[in-house]
């Protein structure tokens, strides 16, 4: 049934269901156990500070290092997808995060913790995410932001899964055994990878076969391409990089302070950590509802991406504002639609790239796009914690996490064809079959009108039957 | 005369106990107080009941003259005396039962007690005939906080228990660690006893470190707070596992992943099979396939296939 299907993708539109469906459940099984296992972590935190006796700022370098080494390797594992099957750059990546884990319960100081689940962890999420991402984006063209949507959701629901199951775990055997049976569970990545079957993604290496020979010149030139470095002096995905750095910076900063910033308010701690939930939730639902509003069309996905984004930057710096007049109500409010703007943007974040680069070189531009953005990230959490540390109160923090965010906003806008109704033609790639043809007119096809859209439907829809028959 | 003999005997009486050797069976190897009862601080608690009880609790840290004093604004009955009783730990107190006339449209019972060790804490009543009752409750701080959930570690590796006092709670002279053995038994860890054993003190906070952990260590470790008056305990389990137990589940989970990888894999394998034969025969099946993509340039099939590593 799914052997015929690669020579459909290889123009990078997806046939947009069947086996598809599978590699979202793979992305949706690995995406949760790469971030939401990550973000789950800070069970560990407490076991650790009494453990190795260290300050609680030690112990958070551990899930920081994590997610830094998570994005420093995505160019890397996107280069060797591009390179090598991506099935078993997953796998690998997959065993990867599970020995780090493993290796982690046997720590005897900080230091192993740091390099067990901070590096090589991070190495095996890093060969993971991208290329999963990847993978599903190239099988979807019409639900691509829908598919995405999905998939991520899995962060927030699995992380209300994990939080008390790690606390079993550690209860029942400390935090070492936990660690062991987490490495065994991130295992499950393995088999998520091997779902993706033999080389899934269109990737036209036409323009490397030339090179033979193991000369330092010619790997260097394939390394970069792999990497696709040559993106970086391209005006649009530099623009949009740097957007999307912009947004990083100050994106995470209410999951980091919004439950410190409920209590010092004076609210308790169960309400505070309530108003974090609830916002979880509404994350959960923003990341569907806008992947689903996103394909049907109506808008250009640079447009919605930049509504949600100001809204959320908007609402960031009004979580101070609503607090002061020290209504419950108004706080759990306001961050119940920051909740919903943050989820909607995440699905669009990626979705937008291959609009961007087209679709054969989306592998390496997510890859290098995580690289930038989690330098931003990283300038953050710290930025917020020194304002407040200057100011004595989060509102300053929020006011400048909203800020950068509607800062990247505005670096958005200055993309080139921003203000057309239709999006923009890909770039040209360099392959000798010329398949912008085809990608241009199936985006034309998308972005017209909804009555096209029903014929397109129609096309969709007695195509797939012959698709049946296979499965 | 008689009283300064007495005196004389109960320091002497106070002297030999406090040389005897400290390792005790009993909790609290609290020190006996040298100060002469006479010499004692004074302290005064007072209570006015309007309903028809009350408990009062009452915080001592060290030796004390307490003086507990009930006022009882009595009820529709309005007698003009009423029987006034003292009790300690439900016994009555000898010599404490007492006419209490109505003064001021109100009952006085007041009576001065020596707190001077652990046996004086305890439970203190004042009755009013059969009417009304107040109680105090004296009682070194207690040790709030108890982590009902055990401190679980591996065999070989440490663990560390914890007590603490909380802050509201004035702190204890010092901390002493004892172990469980058999029923009720307890023994005191002192530091120097084995290399295992590690006691850290700091106020509020005491830490017992047990290194180099084996099985039998398991069970419920009591802290105690000292204090001039008595110590107050509180306890924390342990419990000792050995590594083979989170092994269990994790062996489990990865036979699942390996059977899973390779039902993927076979799968496919066999699929591949199925289909090679297949596409020797049936071209129409690539026809369709063809039709299906919303445009398909025929060579980048054939790149696909130049790409096999």
């Amino acid at each position: 049934m799914t052997k015929l299907r690669p020579k459909a993708e290889s123009q990078g539109e997806g046939p947009d269901g069947g086996y598809g469906w599978v590699l979202v459940g793979a992305l949706f099984v690995s995406t949760s156990l790469v971030f939401g296992l990550m973000r789950s972590l800070g069970i560990f935190f407490v076991e650790f500070v009494q453990y190795f006796d260290e300050s609680a700022q030690a112990i958070s370098w551990i899930s920081s290092t994590g997610l830094a080494a998570q994005q420093f390797f995505s160019p890397l594992g996107a280069a060797l997808c591009n390179a090598y099957d991506t099935r078993w750059v997953v796998m690998t990546g997959g065993c990867l995060a599970a020995l780090g884990l493993i290796l982690a319960s046997q720590a005897t100081c900080l230091v192993h913790l740091y390099l067990t689940m901070g590096v090589i962890s991070g190495l095996g999420w890093g060969l993971v995410f991208t290329p999963m991402v990847a993978t599903v984006m190239a099988n979807f063209t019409r639900r691509r932001t829908l598919v995405l949507g999905l998939a991520f959701s899995s962060i927030g629901l699995s992380s209300f899964a994990f939080n008390p199951l790690f606390q079993l775990l550690v209860e029942l055997y400390t935090w070492r055994g936990a660690l062991l049976i987490l490495g065994g569970l991130s295992l499950n990545i393995v088999p998520c990878g091997a779902l993706i079957g033999p080389q899934r993604r269109s990737k036209a290496p036409a323009k490397v076969v030339s090179e033979s020979g193991v000369s330092c010149a010619s790997f260097l030139q394939r390394a970069s391409s792999y990497l696709e470095l040559p993106l970086l002096f391209e005006r649009p995905y530099i623009t949009y990089t740097l957007a999307i750095s912009l947004l990083n910076v100050g994106y995470f900063v209410p999951y980091f302070h919004l439950v410190a910033h409920s209590r010092q308010v004076g609210f308790s701690e169960y309400q505070a950590a309530f108003v974090m939930s609830a916002a979880g939730a509404t994350d959960i639902l923003g990341r569907i509802a806008s992947g689903w509003f996103s394909d049907l069309g109506h808008f250009r996905l640079i447009h919605l991406l930049s509504v949600w984004t100001t809204l959320a930057g908007v609402f960031i710096m009004l979580l101070p504002v609503s607090s002061l007049s020290g209504s419950y109500a108004a706080l759990m409010v306001i961050s119940l639609l920051y909740g919903f703007c943050s989820g909607a943007l995440t699905s669009l974040v990626f979705a937008v790239v291959p609009m961007i680069v087209g679709v054969e070189r989306m592998m390496g531009a997510l890859g290098l796009l995580q690289l930038i953005e989690s330098g931003a990230g990283l300038l953050g959490a710290p930025l917020s914690g020194l304002l407040k540390d200057i100011t004595g109160d989060y509102t300053a923090s929020f006011m400048v996490a909203g800020g950068f965010v509607v800062l990247g906003t505005l670096t958005m806008v200055t993309l080139p064809h921003y203000f057309s109704r239709k999006d923009p033609p890909p770039p040209k790639s360099l392959s000798p079959e010329d398949p912008d043809k085809g990608l241009h007119a199936e985006l034309e096809q998308m972005h017209s009108s909804p009555s096209d859209m029903n014929d397109l439907t129609g096309e969709v829809t007695n195509n797939r039957l012959p698709e049946d028959t296979y499965s | 005369m008689s009283a300064s003999w007495k005196q004389l005997s109960l320091q002497i009486l106070l002297l030999l106990v406090s040389c005897r050797h400290i390792n005790t069976k009993t909790p609290g190897p609290t020190p006996p107080p040298l100060i002469p009862i006479d010499q004692l601080p004074t302290d005064v608690r007072s209570v006015t009941l309007k309903g028809e009880s009350h408990t009062e609790k009452v915080e001592l840290l060290n030796p004390v003259n307490l003086t507990l004093e009930c006022t009882w604004t009595g009820n529709q009955d309005k007698l003009a005396n009423i029987t006034g009783l003292w009790r300690k730990d439900g016994e009555e107190v000898k010599n404490s039962n007492q006419t209490v006339p109505m003064e001021n449209d109100q009952y006085n019972l007041k009576r001065v007690f020596s707190i001077v060790n652990e046996e004086d804490l305890g439970n203190y009543t004042c009755e009013f005939g059969s009417k009304a009752k107040i109680d105090f409750v004296l009682a070194a701080p207690q040790i709030g906080n108890v982590r009902d959930k055990p401190i679980v570690s591996y065999v070989g590796d440490f663990a560390v228990m914890t007590c603490k006092m909380e802050e509201t709670k004035p702190e204890p002279s010092t901390w002493y660690w004892y172990k469980a053995n058999g029923t009720d038994m307890e023994q005191i860890i002192a530091a120097e006893e084995t290399l295992r054993y590690e006691i850290k003190n700091e106020g509020r906070n005491t830490k017992l470190v047990v290194s180099s952990l084996v099985e039998t260590d398991r069970g419920l470790y009591f802290c105690g707070a000292v204090y001039a008056i008595s110590t107050s305990m509180s306890h924390v389990e342990l419990k000792v596992i050995s590594f083979l137990e989170p092994l269990k589940p994790f062996v489990a989970i990865v036979i699942a992943v390996i059977v899973l990888v390779a039902i993927i894999l076979l799968y496919e394998k066999s699929q591949s099979k199925k289909n090679s034969t297949a596409a020797e025969n049936g071209t129409t099946d690539q026809t369709n396939t063809q039709t299906q993509g919303e445009s398909n340039a025929p060579g980048e099939s054939s790149s696909m296939r130049q790409r096999k590593v």
